[in-house]
């Protein structure tokens, strides 16, 4: 399992991509995921960053390869419940003149993960999102 | 890293990676092209949904006023977000060869 730190904004997404694409190459993980896995984090990561804005805590990611793929964790300190997975789903079946920007992504990574879940310490102000993504389930590569 | 700018022929030829960190000057760029414009999209590796959105909110100024962007090259990773998206309904999408 490896395990890195982030600072909280939009800029530490270079570094985030550069973790998981080392991750990958060093556990041997399926490189053909590694898009899907890049797509997840990025929205969960800034989902992190925009509705936890009071927090200074930085983003726990960890990555664990799996049979077929990878395990990821993103744990977030110092923050309110929200959980992601229940956000509304999105229509892309309306027109261009009723489509907004926005809301895309969690609708989008439920489809293309595996599996994805939520978890809250209030002890501790702790959310933990857990997803798997391999090459042999789910929709996306 | 993302790159956007015109091509020889006219297009606009994107690569890279659109992220989050990145869609802000992929919009500044976009904001100033005008009538139809054409894509290219063949050494665009990534997208996420702050690129979609950078796309949407093009495409429909654009329409607006009767032209529209075309995606070419695009290839099988984003031809999959672009359908779970419903973008393939919005946008003239020609696969990469």
């Amino acid at each position: 399992m490896e395990s890195r730190t982030f600072q909280r904004n939009i800029g530490a997404l270079e570094a985030v991509f550069a973790f998981t694409a080392e991750a990958f190459a060093r556990q041997g993980i399926d490189p053909g995921v590694l898009q899907t896995v890049d797509f997840a984090v990025e929205e969960l990561f800034t989902n992190m960053v925009k509705y936890s804005p009071m927090s200074e805590a930085e983003v726990r990611i960890e990555m664990i390869g799996i049979e077929g793929g990878v395990e990821v964790t993103m744990i977030d300190y110092d923050v309110e419940p929200f959980d992601m997975t229940k956000a509304p789903e999105v229509d892309v079946t309306l027109p261009i003149e009723a489509r907004r920007p926005g809301g895309l992504g969690l609708h989008l990574i439920r489809r293309m993960l595996d599996s994805i879940d939520y978890e809250y310490s209030g002890e501790s102000r702790q959310s933990r999102i857990t997803f798997r993504k391999t090459a042999v389930a789910g929709s996306g590569r | 890293m993302l790159a956007i700018d015109y091509g020889p022929t006219g297009t606009v030829v994107v690569s890279g990676r659109l992220d989050a960190a990145q869609a802000a000057a992929a919009q500044a760029f976009l904001d100033k092209v005008e009538g139809t414009v054409t894509v290219d999209c063949s050494g665009l590796e990534y997208i996420s949904s702050a690129g979609l959105g950078v796309l949407l909110k093009t495409q429909k100024r654009l329409l607006a006023s009767g032209g529209k962007l075309r995606l070419s090259g695009v290839n099988r990773h984003l031809q999959d977000i672009f359908g779970y998206s419903g973008f393939d309904q919005l946008f003239e999408i020609e696969p990469l060869r």
